[in-house]
């Protein structure tokens, strides 16, 4: 079934719309915003790679290269610069889930994290290499074989048993988090296991200073290291431990009622202070942890699906998310009681006016991912007529919030469809319903003029993948694309 | 925009790493002339101490060869002069010990006939290895021999090659100084 709903008459026939696009003109309000936004981007990307230029460097600036005469030497050399390499990168990973907002408001969250997982083999194998060189060009400067030289590192020199240990801790990060191995344990023994990260480059750090003639007391060298160190280390501290807690203590949030909207699907408002700092976000996730017993510790990234509402003096006011049975985890939130507090984290992710670029948008949902469209459909500045929406949904009970969608889109002036019905088994590469599918329609039937504009997908990633090719087809620059994993 | 991050970070690494290789290339250089002079320094043999008697704790460094050899006009004949600066303190370097992973020097400090410091000039620095044995030794070797007040030390495990020439070399400062 395909519902055709749109603010000026005489377009509601469910004909196939015309391929026209309308005469574009931008007002390029989001022209500055567009630029910059790259900019810093690309001052990360460059900002990256001098980091790892600049861990080389510290060692050519040593005068490793003149070590590197001997075969002894140029194995050791390969070593030191191996290492030196492996954990730059172990500090860029870390920056980069570190939720810093300079690089959330940069390239997104789900970017940030992508980058994140794929900085994580290659730093494991720098590190690997890093211990097996060093063992070899040591060995072979001391006529002993690796497997020896290794045992007398570990005995003899101060620090070095740490660093062993840091070895095996990283090995077993990385292994838990590959794809094959992630999935067949529960998100918390991953999480666990993750968090061994600190120790393994906490234990990893005294061999760095104590060992080696790199970073010797009183080389400028010792303090560079030292103050990316530090500098990796307080970030964490900051963003991920102070700002939660700063803005739980801010925002005192308390579960004010919980509403069914469809099975298994509720609502949940929370009342809490100071929500306008919250205002404006529509789109982006918090991070909740609802304080009641067996819960607490379990962190649930919900988008706000309406806008906070400014309820009494002091900001005070409620706002609202909507939450699927995905999981055991959310499962437990359809029974959350009411005065449960709420601790937050956030906002986090671009999924929000700040990523837009024209003057048109397109905001395309599936099922749950619905959800965050509504806040974003709420406040996202267009002009009457500049955006369309399109909901996806086996049925009409799935279109979730799919009253207020309708209400939103008449009171601003976008076009709403509704694709509803089963996919075609046929075409797994196809985000249509397979009536609409076997009917030849594409996405530009629906939005003529979608090369001109921001589309904003949110979806089961495997639609959301479909989605973003036909845009992609239908001439959508990568720049205009947004999209965001729920699926989690 | 995805080409102008690339080029930018690429010019940005490549001149942070020439600017890393152009100044390695002059520590390189410092290395291989501190090297040579140590070797011409031992080639001297007669001034391998510095008796120049002053109490004066600043290290003669380097210019101890310098030093030595207008301090020190005979090594025999000045022994009784050396003795008698010895108890009224001094700085005296010790022998340049080669060992096959560089050379050793250290310099101690004098004052009313006891060890007052112990600073290596040189360690074996051949190989990060080495260096990173160096560091660890050096200090352990120092605290020993000020408690010791003597040569007579454990070598410190792990570290013979280091040790036995740190300890050769201060025995021939200790000599110097008349203790």
């Amino acid at each position: 079934m395909n519902t055709q709903l749109s603010p000026s008459p005489g377009t509601g026939e469910p004909t196939r719309p015309d391929h026209r696009p309308a005469p574009v003109r931008e007002t390029g309000r989001f022209d500055g915003q567009h630029r910059r936004r790259l900019l810093r981007a690309d001052a990360l990307t460059v900002a990256a790679w001098s980091s790892l230029a600049a861990s080389i460097a510290l060692w050519l600036a040593d005068g490793g290269l003149a070590t590197t005469a001997s075969p002894a030497g140029l194995v050791t050399a390969l070593g030191i610069v191996a290492g030196l390499a492996g954990m730059d990168l172990v500090l860029l990973m870390l920056l980069l889930a570190a939720r810093i907002p300079f690089i959330d408001g940069a390239v997104g969250h789900d970017r940030a994290l992508e980058f994140h997982r794929k900085l994580g083999k290659p730093s494991l194998y720098l590190l690997l290499a890093h211990g097996l060189l060093i063992a070899v060009g040591y060995g072979m400067a001391e006529g002993l074989d690796p497997v020896s030289e290794a045992v007398a590192l570990w005995v003899l020199v101060p620090d070095m048993w740490l660093a062993f240990i840091s070895l095996a801790l990283f090995i077993a990060v990385v292994v838990t988090s590959l794809v094959a191995v992630r999935q067949r344990f529960p998100y918390e023994f991953w999480y666990v296991v993750h968090l061994l990260t600190y120790a393994a480059v906490l234990t990893s750090l005294p061999h760095q200073f104590s060992v080696g003639g790199l970073f010797a007391v009183g080389t400028w060298q010792r303090w560079y290291w030292l103050a990316i160190c530090i500098a990796t280390g307080a970030a964490l501290l900051y963003y991920r431990i102070i700002q939660p807690l700063r803005a739980t203590f801010r925002h005192q949030l308390t579960v004010e009622r919980v509403t069914s909207v469809a099975p298994g699907v509720v609502n949940i408002e929370m009342s809490g202070l100071q929500l306008g700092l919250l205002a404006g976000n529509g789109g982006r996730f918090f991070i909740w942890r609802f304080l009641a017993p067996g819960l607490w510790w379990h962190p649930h990234p919900f988008s706000l699906s309406a806008e906070p509402v400014r309820t009494g003096p002091d900001g005070h006011g409620r706002l609202r998310i909507t939450v699927r049975d995905l999981g055991r985890g959310s499962a437990q939130l359809l029974r959350l009681r009411r005065g449960t507090k709420v601790a937050v984290e956030g906002p986090y992710g671009l999924f929000s006016s700040a990523a837009r670029s024209k003057d048109r948008v397109v905001m395309i949902g599936a099922g749950i991912g619905i959800t965050p469209l509504r806040a974003l459909l709420e406040t996202t500045p267009f002009a009457p007529g500049q955006a369309t929406v399109l909901l996806r949904g086996h049925s009409n009970r799935e279109l979730y919030l799919g009253e207020e969608i309708l209400e939103l889109c008449r009171q601003r002036g976008a076009t709403l469809f509704h694709l509803t019905g089963g996919r075609d088994p046929g075409s797994p590469n196809s985000w249509l319903p397979a009536a609409e599918h076997r009917a030849g329609y594409a996405l530009a039937d629906y939005v003529p003029a979608i090369a001109f504009a921001d589309v904003y997908v949110c979806g089961p990633s495997r639609w959301s993948g479909n989605v973003l090719n036909a845009a992609r087809a239908a001439g959508v620059h990568e720049d205009q694309l947004h999209h965001e994993r729920f699926d989690w | 925009m995805r080409i102008r991050a690339a080029v930018s970070a690429a010019l940005a690494s490549a001149g942070i790493l020439l600017v890393g290789w152009q100044s390695g290339v002059h520590v390189a250089d410092t290395r291989s002339a501190a090297a040579a002079a140590a070797t011409g320094n031992q080639a001297s043999g007669t001034g391998t101490t510095d008796s120049s008697g002053t109490a004066s704790s600043g290290s003669s460094g380097s210019g101890g060869s310098a030093a030595g050899s207008s301090g020190s006009t005979g090594t025999a004949g000045a022994a009784g002069a050396a003795g008698a600066a010895a108890k009224a303190g001094g700085t005296y370097d010790g022998e340049v010990v080669q060992t096959r992973f560089g050379t050793v020097q250290v310099q101690i400090i004098v004052k009313s006939g006891q060890i007052t410091d112990v600073t290596a000039l040189k360690l074996t620095d051949a190989e990060g290895r080495s260096m990173q044995i160096s560091n660890y030794a050096a200090p352990i070797l120092r605290d020993e021999v000020l408690q010791a007040q003597s040569a007579n030390v454990q070598t410190v495990g792990g570290a013979t090659v280091t040790s036995d020439a740190y300890l050769t070399s201060l025995q021939a400062a200790l000599d110097a100084a008349n203790l």
